[in-house]
């Protein structure tokens, strides 16, 4: 079942140097329950397309469906909800005044969800649902590792129970033993939720090893889409064999896959 | 706050700040009690002492009606430290909530409000104050109206700059992906990170406060006598240079001790809050 | 062959109220004339201040306590003058940061900040002299057109050419010692990857010896001849690239290598954040001093 139809979108920016189109007529569907990665460079429009899906930036032409229904200009409380957000910088994710708790619940006060008793036992849910407890909720962000923010990011769009996740560069700002937690972390989320993913990245080895499908965007324009497995034995556009060619690799297996896709043989 | 106080007192110049802070908010709080001359405070004559250098008696001298000027100034802290507070009090308010929509909002609402801001950024503030004493009458209420009208817009740029750099912070952008209101996001998620820079520049203005309102009773357009105020103290006192020099210096040094005060004691809050220049 | 850097049981401490903080515990660090060393380690592992120590920056720093031996060239630099630490910087030894934009200084050209760099030696350089130093330099990091480039302001190039910049401007005057703290990481992947082939060229070609500060373990095996590895402020592992690859000795780089994501698409692995075997005594791979 489509849960998402991008159609014909595009976004311009009027600059002192004229117009520039971030993001030209795109189109692609989003399956309920998969993970799709959205890979770029910078450039690529990729952020500018999550910011329209998001609901916090228009679109200049096309549409956004969510489950049939052409997403207006200003969104329904219950729309909002069920498109949530994740972001790259843990750092800044989290208000360094408020408490962890005070961040969570943020979804529920606005949506107004429950009574207050009800609120605090959502937020303690959400957090122990992403392996931390839950009466870190009292803490203050600063006493928090990069890795527990990042957690503390995901219970914020947890609690408000979305359907689709938007995940931008979630883990490119942690440490490599972190990420990993993290990665399976949201694995196992969307395996247990049924949630869907839009997984925005510039990592293909995480791609690799999360995404059922994979769009690759450039200068934006929509230049590949498709399986997962497809992208990674034989990857049509030029574009993406130079992505996959510049990735970093560990060990031999990986470095003679990466030069034979790199080269299209 | 016990940290807090740590970090104070690890710097020697805020813990001398602090110290004279308190020294001086006790001492107007306690005037009534620690003035050896309670009835000094008002228009009591006593010929039978006026004009007396510094002795065992009148530690700081008498004034020419013979009231003793250590009481006085006493007295003349509570006045200036109730004016700090009250113009304090409605001007940075009115200047964080101008700066803190200004900044956030953007567009047409941070045209609008900080050219307006500028406007009175313009013009001098002395001479503001001044005009505004000019058209009303030069009383201690309007005299707090005028301080007050000189001193929000400085707030506003205060808080508009932290907010515009805010508004590009992480947890403004999650905030708006929820669809939290414009003004929960205002107030409840910016302007926080704002209170430690609000808060130090309050304890600086206090000392600033103090001379604006000294110099405005100096010209004669400030508190008016018999209440004791330091700046028509030091006023009163010039035309008697040098023979009784105890009518202005001691004054004179109660101001400075204020005003340095808060200086010392906002840059040691400017460490112990994590403001940045 | 004696070491051109050997560091020596440095050790670094913060003062703070509440207490010293121990950031290094003693690090051995040793780079031959020529050789590319790689310090491979998470945010917080104490790589980045090792850099600042080497510099002289960190001794400067009124908190911070640094003690043991920092060799530079059979001199220690623990024991200079601030002067003559500062003497060092940009001539002997230079560096790299992650950001090449914003290491940049927006206000002048590229031809002023080479001219900047290359007069600290020999304050007579003329102008046309710098240029063409500057011009020959940029040629050697592939960047086509050097006069245009030479005339226009960092914020008039891109990334990846600011990158390339900052290594011609790092290697002008010819230093002994290069430092790459993340030097990419602010750029695209494929950006990156050039640029990192086209330092390496360089290099080489010059025979630097480049201290090369990272946390990818991609980069690191692709860059570097020899590698530490550190966690939280002590070297775990040493050796030979190919040697801690093909036979990591320490949990804690088998940890970091297994928890790579691979192109190959292995999954994901489940390795823990923390363990108490990261803090086994170091591994050293036979063959090196």
């Amino acid at each position: 079942m489509t849960l998402l139809r991008v159609s014909d979108l595009s976004r311009t920016f009027q600059t002192a140097n004229g117009p520039v189109h971030a993001v030209r007529n795109v189109s692609f569907d989003v399956q309920r329950g998969e993970c799709l990665a959205v890979v770029g460079e910078s450039g690529s429009g990729k952020t500018t397309l999550a910011n329209m899906i998001l609901g916090i930036l228009t679109s200049s032409s096309g549409d956004i469906a969510f489950k049939g229904t052409p997403l207006p200009a200003k969104r329904t409380p219950a729309q909002r909800r069920a498109i949530q957000f994740v972001q790259q910088n843990p750092l800044s994710s989290l208000n360094p005044k408020r408490s962890v708790g005070a961040s969570v619940r943020l979804g529920l006060d606005t949506y107004g969800i429950g009574d207050r008793a009800d609120r605090t036992r959502r937020v303690e849910a959400a957090l122990e649902s992403v392996g931390l407890p839950g009466d870190m909720r009292r803490r203050a962000p600063a006493a928090l590792s990069g890795g527990q923010r990042q957690r503390v990011g995901i219970a914020r769009a947890l609690v408000c129970e979305p359907e689709l996740l938007v995940l931008d560069e979630p883990t490119s700002a942690l440490d490599v033993l972190v990420q990993a937690r993290v990665l399976r972390l949201l694995n196992d989320l969307r395996r247990d939720r049924g949630l869907t993913y839009i997984f925005i990245t510039h990592d293909l080895a995480v791609v690799r090893n999360v995404a059922d499908r994979v769009a690759v965007f450039r200068a934006g324009e929509l230049v590949e889409i498709g399986s997962t497995e497809a992208i990674f034995s034989s990857p049509d556009h030029a574009y993406t064999r130079r992505l996959i060619g510049a990735m970093p690799v560990v060990d031999d297996t990986e470095l003679d896959l990466r030069n034979r896709l790199a080269e299209g043989t | 706050m016990i940290r807090s106080l740590r970090i104070i007192s690890a710097s020697p110049l805020s813990l001398i700040g602090l110290i004279l802070v308190a020294v001086i908010v006790l001492a107007a709080i306690f005037a009534p009690l620690l003035a050896p001359f309670p009835t000094h405070n008002g228009s009591v004559v006593d010929f039978a002492f006026a004009n007396q250098a510094p002795s065992a008696r009148n530690w700081f001298g008498t004034d020419l009606v013979g009231r003793d000027i250590f009481s006085r100034i006493l007295y003349a802290y509570r006045i200036s430290l109730v004016l700090g507070v009250v113009v304090l009090a409605i001007a940075v308010p009115i200047g964080t909530l101008v700066g803190l929509f200004a900044g956030y909002m953007g567009g047409w609402t941070e045209a609008v409000l900080m050219r307006i801001v500028d406007v009175f950024l313009s013009i001098p503030p002395l001479v503001l104050a001044i005009a505004v004493l000019g058209v009303l009458e030069p009383t201690l209420t309007n005299a707090m109206i005028a301080v007050t009208v000189m001193w929000w817009p400085w707030y506003a740029r205060l808080v508009y700059a932290i907010a515009r750099s805010e508004r590009e912070e992480g947890y403004v952008l999650a905030a708006e992906v929820i669809g939290a209101p414009t003004r929960h996001i205002a107030l409840r998620e910016i302007l926080p990170n704002c209170w430690p820079a609000i808060i130090t520049k309050m304890t600086l203005d206090m000392g600033f406060v103090i001379i604006i309102a000294s110099s405005l009773s100096f010209l004669g357009l400030g508190v008016q006598p018999p209440t004791p105020d330091l700046g028509s103290m030091v006023a009163e006192g010039a035309r008697y240079l040098p023979d009784s020099w105890w009518m202005t210096v001691f004054p004179g040094l109660a101001i400075l001790a204020a005003v340095f005060g808060f200086n010392l004691l906002g840059d040691g809050l400017r460490e112990v809050l994590g403001v940045q220049e | 062959m004696t070491a051109l850097l050997d560091i020596r049981d440095l050790r670094l401490g913060f003062r703070t109220l509440a207490g010293q903080i121990d950031v290094l515990h003693g690090i051995d660090l040793a780079i031959r004339a020529g050789e590319q060393v790689a310090l491979v380690g998470e945010s917080g592992s104490g790589k980045s201040v090792t850099a600042r120590i080497i510099l002289g920056l960190l001794q400067e720093t009124r908190s911070a306590r640094v003690s043991g031996r920092v060799g530079f060239d059979g001199r220690d630099v623990m024991m200079m003058s601030p002067k003559e630490r500062a003497a060092l910087r940009g001539i002997e030894m230079s560096m790299i940061f992650q950001d090449p934009t914003s290491s940049l200084n927006p206000t002048f050209t590229i031809e002023r900040q080479f001219a900047e760099v290359m007069r600290r030696p020999d304050r007579k350089l003329t102008r046309a002299a710098c240029r063409e130093r500057a011009a020959r330099m940029l040629d050697e990091v592939s960047i086509p057109d050097t006069g245009r480039v030479l005339d226009a302001y960092p914020f008039q190039l891109s990334g990846g050419m600011n990158q390339r910049v900052m290594i011609a401007m790092a290697l002008a005057n010819n230093p002994k010692l290069l430092l790459a703290d993340e030097p990419g990481t602010a750029l695209d992947v494929s950006v990156q990857a050039q640029t990192l082939d086209l330092m390496r060229d360089l290099v080489t070609r010059h025979g630097t010896s480049v201290l090369f500060i990272s946390h990818n373990m991609g980069v690191v095996r692709e860059f570097a001849d020899r590698i530490y590895v550190i966690y939280r402020g002590r070297i775990v592992e040493e050796g030979p690239t190919p040697a801690v690859f093909a036979d990591p000795g320490h949990a804690y780089t088998r940890a970091l290598l297994k928890a790579v994501p691979r192109i190959t698409g292995r999954g994901l692995p489940d390795v823990p954040e923390v363990s108490d075997d990261f803090f086994d005594p170091m591994v050293r791979h036979g063959g090196t001093s």
